[in-house]
């Protein structure tokens, strides 16, 4: 239709430019147009009066505007308005037609598997459409692009689809061609995270506009996804685990289903669920235990429900470090208490941290315990660097502040903030605002403001009680499911005292408050971050109660200290931390290693020299040299490439001189055959934005009749000018008499003909 | 010393409720007492330390109907005196009166993570009262026993300790365990002796010539009960102040006990 009108395509209008192709001035239009309409106004005002009694007033005024709209049509006419608008030169041109061969093309959600669509689509037509105008190069993109004679050679086996890796490719390729315009058809199931701004440039940069054909359903009838699995990539031994579940499903409102956690086929965790309706995304939580030290790939998943049409989504693996180190605490107590003889006995259950202690019995005497040798802390609470940092958390029991030299407290403050350990002040009556911490400089560290007032500490009655961040935190699960775990807290015998502590800071997070009779509810257990570390407050010396008011058999003191424990010292870094983003590579190889590597004193050593040695099935073994970020002191990267499925080891060692080597290990595992079967719905989102940024359209496969011509019109390529006038467009003509017909029927209408 | 206690057991118990509080009050035993004392003016104070007496069923011929006596012997004095001894040489809080823990108390007793009994060489545990005195130590509590000597006493007071632990031994202390080296090195200890010394002139009472210093453990290699034989340390706490006492062995006693406190606070 809107050809017929305006007898040109639509592209015509939107790519061309408008012109006048008359000789006189182009300002002399409206200048005309303005003073016809003015004279003609002028004429209708003066015989105003002898006008007949119905056309006046307004009706006068439709008139003038109707016939100054005529008269406005017919000069525009006299001055040739056409468009001018760059062509792609018949068969000069090449048009690259890149076809999505990835294994998420076989899903036959419309009827048939979209590969068919696409070879249909092909064959039927717009390869012969295309080829009477352009050459025509046809490719298949998956992991990597390939040139094809003819559709047949579509497989849809790719394991994974890179299309920005893909269009680069096929521009690379073609640099030395006129190309005039990319045909990507595809499901826009990109595993790579979509097309990165630097190809999007390029393209732009040469003018090609890439039209998109988006194939299959955007949303699939009946499925669950696992859209992503979140847990730490290092853990300690034994430690619980926590994976954040992200899935997603159509067609199962308000359905069961199981969730898991396996490592081989041994299940660690199980939990039933709900799932939610419409197309919201749901996150659910599952607790496990992390094992014995070694590199372990847990696998989530959720067991399938009946009718399911992709079954493969259903599961993801994830890799954890689990670190056969053994964390050790300072434990600095300045009086006997019993808390202090509880929590080491929670402690010597506990295989994954080691706690040394240091109780001071008399004025003058420190009773220390576990301590490697005679040696260590022989001369009280450590006044070095060398001393403090070889620990990754300090606890501080009934402490006064006066203990610690002006040196020792920016020690702490530094073991915290630099060298990202964690540290516990427990209530007691020497601690926190009865010891005088309260508007010191190292109230900065604590996670609440401290009151300035005494006697904050008292010997009365405290019971528990979860905050809802308490629920949610590993520290506090004593109880698998949340709302159990909330009454067993609320059932847990009475502390023996409390502290007031004041008011959480900002960015800090109760995890749970204390019930005390006259006084309400106060915060009982508060952490937060600090720098590189983190610090906490466990604002009573009662909890030892726990045990000794529970029956023999019950471990919730125990389980609540080494979890309390295991978050102190989990998160603290050694001077040497590897990691990677992606530990497990679905069908890619492409893996990025970083290292932040530290001296002594925990400052950046950006002079360091930083290898990976690498070593993967197959007996793969390769030494990456890591390059240094120069934006950032002591950090390294390296790329590497892993060509084969497995598991890969990779030890970082850094070395600086003739000082002593530092080594630290991450795993990374590749995966293939798996990432076509996520996201598999039809991502019309990116292949949309992918042709709008480029000059491109996106089309539906059944709407493709047109594409030929627009790619015509391309400024891409061997083009010429041309110019389309538009003085004979029907829609002109038809709009003049439009014009005169509305005067004859008004007129008509007032009785006035 | 041991004096007798002829009346049955007046309970009485110190002001205040003693459900729901952080600390259960004190409680005195006036007509039990063995050797009274002045009740402190701080006696009362919430601490972290409270030295607690165990209250047991004893054998005492004819009172046996009476069923108590000998868990009171040397009480308060010696309690209190020690105590004065806790809060001068440490920096243990400690309350300065003792809190009696009846066995016959339902769940008092663990309350009271620290216990002391004395002349357990009378004791007479029912398998009721031995149920619960294992269950106290596995969760955490610690035991110190005092003042029995010689080999009758000994076969009484092991024949409780086995309805407690059946499958535990009582094991001599050896001189590198850490409770002899919490506050003070006590590697050389000598027989203390009660004060029967003033009369007789000898250290050791009926058979009991040597000092036995004993204890049984955990599975973690921890004390859960040390056990002072043939020894009266109690006696030499309440006889500490008294010229006639020999200061060495209130001093061994007070040592002695002070380091195994602290081993309770610690262990």
């Amino acid at each position: 239709m809107f050809e017929l009108l305006f007898n040109h395509p639509r592209v015509v209008f939107s790519k061309g430019e408008f012109v006048l192709l008359g000789g006189w001035a182009p300002w002399l239009l409206p200048a005309t147009m303005a003073i016809l309409a003015g004279a003609l106004g002028f004429i209708l005002w003066r015989r105003r009066t002898r006008a007949e009694a119905r056309i006046r007033g307004w009706r006068l005024a439709g008139i003038w505007g109707l016939e100054s709209a005529l008269i406005a049509l017919l000069l525009a006419l006299l001055w040739q308005p056409a468009v001018r608008v760059s062509a792609l030169k018949p068969q000069q041109n090449v048009v690259a037609v890149v076809v999505d061969d990835s294994a998420s093309m076989t899903i036959a959600d419309e009827g048939r598997p979209r590969r068919d669509t696409a070879r249909a689509l092909l064959e039927k037509g717009m390869l012969d459409a295309l080829r009477r105008k352009f050459q025509v190069r046809l490719y298949r993109m998956s992991d990597k692009l390939e040139r094809i004679e003819n559709p047949d050679q579509l497989t849809a086996a790719g394991t994974s689809t890179r299309i920005g890796d893909s269009l680069k490719q096929a521009v690379a390729e073609s640099a030395s061609l006129p190309i005039g315009a990319i045909v990507l058809i595809s499901d826009g199931a990109d595993n790579s995270g979509g097309v990165d701004p630097e190809t999007i440039s390029e393209i732009r940069s040469r003018r090609i506009p890439v039209h998109t054909i988006g194939l299959g359903k955007e949303r699939p009838g009946r499925d669950i996804e696992i859209t992503d699995a979140v847990m730490s990539a290092k853990a300690l031994p034994d430690s619980r685990l926590r994976a954040q579940v992200t899935l997603t499903q159509r067609g199962y409102d308000k359905q069961k289903a199981r969730l898991n956690v396996r490592e081989g086929n041994r299940i660690l965790a199980s939990r039933e669920i709900t799932l939610q309706g419409g197309d919201t995304q749901q996150t659910e939580s599952l607790l496990f235990n992390a094992g014995v030290a070694g590199a372990k790939l847990f696998r989530v998943s959720v067991e399938p429900l009946q009718a399911e049409e992709n079954q493969l989504n259903n599961a993801v693996s994830r890799m954890v470090q689990v670190t056969g180190s053994k964390p050790r605490i300072l434990y600095l107590e300045g009086e006997p208490r019993w808390e202090f003889k509880f929590i080491r006995r929670a402690a010597q259950e506990d295989r994954t941290v080691k706690l040394v202690t240091m109780m001071r019995t008399t004025q003058n005497k420190i009773y220390r315990q576990d301590v490697e040798n005679a040696k260590e802390l022989e001369q009280g609470f450590p006044a070095s660097v060398d001393e403090l940092f070889r620990y990754q958390a300090v606890i501080l029991g009934s402490v006064e502040l006066g203990y610690f030299t002006p040196a020792q407290q920016e020690l702490l403050r530094n073991f915290v903030d630099r060298r990202g350990g964690g540290l516990l002040w427990l209530g007691a009556r020497a601690a926190l605002s009865d010891g005088g911490w309260a508007g010191s400089t190292m109230s900065e560290l604590m996670p609440t403001i401290l009151p300035t007032a005494k006697n904050t500490f008292q010997r009365e009655a405290a019971t528990a009680e979860l905050t809802p961040a308490g629920r949610e935190s590993l520290i506090c699960r004593l109880v698998e499911d949340p709302e159990q775990n909330a009454a067993r807290w609320r059932k847990l015998p009475y502390m023996g005292s409390y502290q007031d502590v004041g008011s959480p800071k900002p960015g800090a997070v109760v995890l749970a408050d204390m019930l005390v009779q006259n006084r309400g509810r106060l915060p009982l257990l508060i952490t937060q971050n600090y720098g590189r570390g983190r610090t906490a407050i466990f604002a009573t010396g009662g909890s030892w109660r726990w045990q000794m008011l529970q029956e023999l058999k019950d471990q919730t003191h125990e389980m609540f200290w080494q979890q309390l424990l295991r978050w102190l010292v989990a998160e603290t870094p050694g001077r040497i931390v590897a990691s990677t983003p992606r530990p497990v590579l679905s069908d890619e190889g492409r893996v990025v290693l970083h290292a932040e590597v530290r001296d002594p004193n925990y400052l950046p050593m950006a002079d360091a020299r930083v290898e990976a040695r690498i070593m993967g099935p197959a007996g793969i073994a390769a030494t990456v040299e890591m390059d240094p970020d120069t934006n950032n002191p002591g950090s390294f990267t390296a790329t590497w490439t892993a060509e084969k499925p497995g598991s890969y080891i990779a030890e970082i060692q850094a070395r600086r001189g003739e000082e002593e080597p530092m080594r630290d290990v991450v795993t990374f595992q590749r995966e293939d055959g798996v990432a076509e079967h996520f996201g598999t719905g039809l991502n019309r989102d990116l292949l949309a934005k992918l042709s709008e940024q480029t000059g491109g359209r996106y089309w539906r496969a059944a709407d493709t009749g047109k594409l030929p011509e627009e790619i015509s019109y391309s400024e891409a390529g061997i083009t010429i000018r041309e110019t389309k006038e538009l003085w004979n467009m029907p829609v002109v003509f038809l709009l003049a008499l439009a014009l005169r017909s509305s005067e004859w029927l008004l007129r008509r209408k007032w009785g006035a003909v | 010393m041991r004096r007798t206690a002829l009346l049955p057991v007046l309970l009485v118990v110190a002001s205040g409720v003693t459900l729901v509080l952080a600390q259960r009050p004190f409680r005195q035993f006036m007509e039990e007492e063995d050797n009274p004392a002045a009740f402190p003016a701080d006696g009362n104070e919430k601490t972290e330390f409270v030295f607690g007496r165990l209250r047991y069923r004893s054998w005492r011929g004819s009172r046996y109907m009476a069923g108590y006596g000998s868990w009171s012997t040397d009480y308060p004095k010696a309690d209190r005196q020690f105590l004065q001894g806790v809060r001068r040489l440490t920096r243990i809080q400690a309350r300065s009166s003792e809190q009696v823990v009846g066995m016959d108390d339902p769940d008092d007793i663990y309350n009271w993570p620290w216990l002391y009994a004395v002349e357990v060489g009378r004791w007479d545990l029912s398998d009721k009262d031995a149920a619960k005195l294992r269950d106290y130590l596995l969760r955490g509590g610690f035991l110190m026993v005092d003042d029995f000597h010689g080999t009758l006493e000994w076969s009484i007071f092991a024949e409780g300790m086995q309805k407690v632990f059946p499958d535990r031994p009582i094991v001599e202390l050896e001189n590198k365990d850490q409770i002899f080296h919490t506050l003070y090195d006590l590697d050389e200890r000598f027989q203390v002796p009660g004060i029967q010394y003033w009369y007789s002139g000898s250290i050791y009472e009926r058979d009991g010539v040597e000092a036995r210093w004993r204890g049984i453990y955990d599975d973690h290699g921890r004390i859960m009960v040390a056990i002072c034989h043939n020894m009266d340390l109690g006696d030499a706490w309440e006889w500490a102040d008294h010229p006639r006492y020999p200061e060495h062995y209130a001093s061994l006693a007070y040592r002695v006990a002070i380091n195994y406190i602290i081993y309770s606070m610690s262990h």
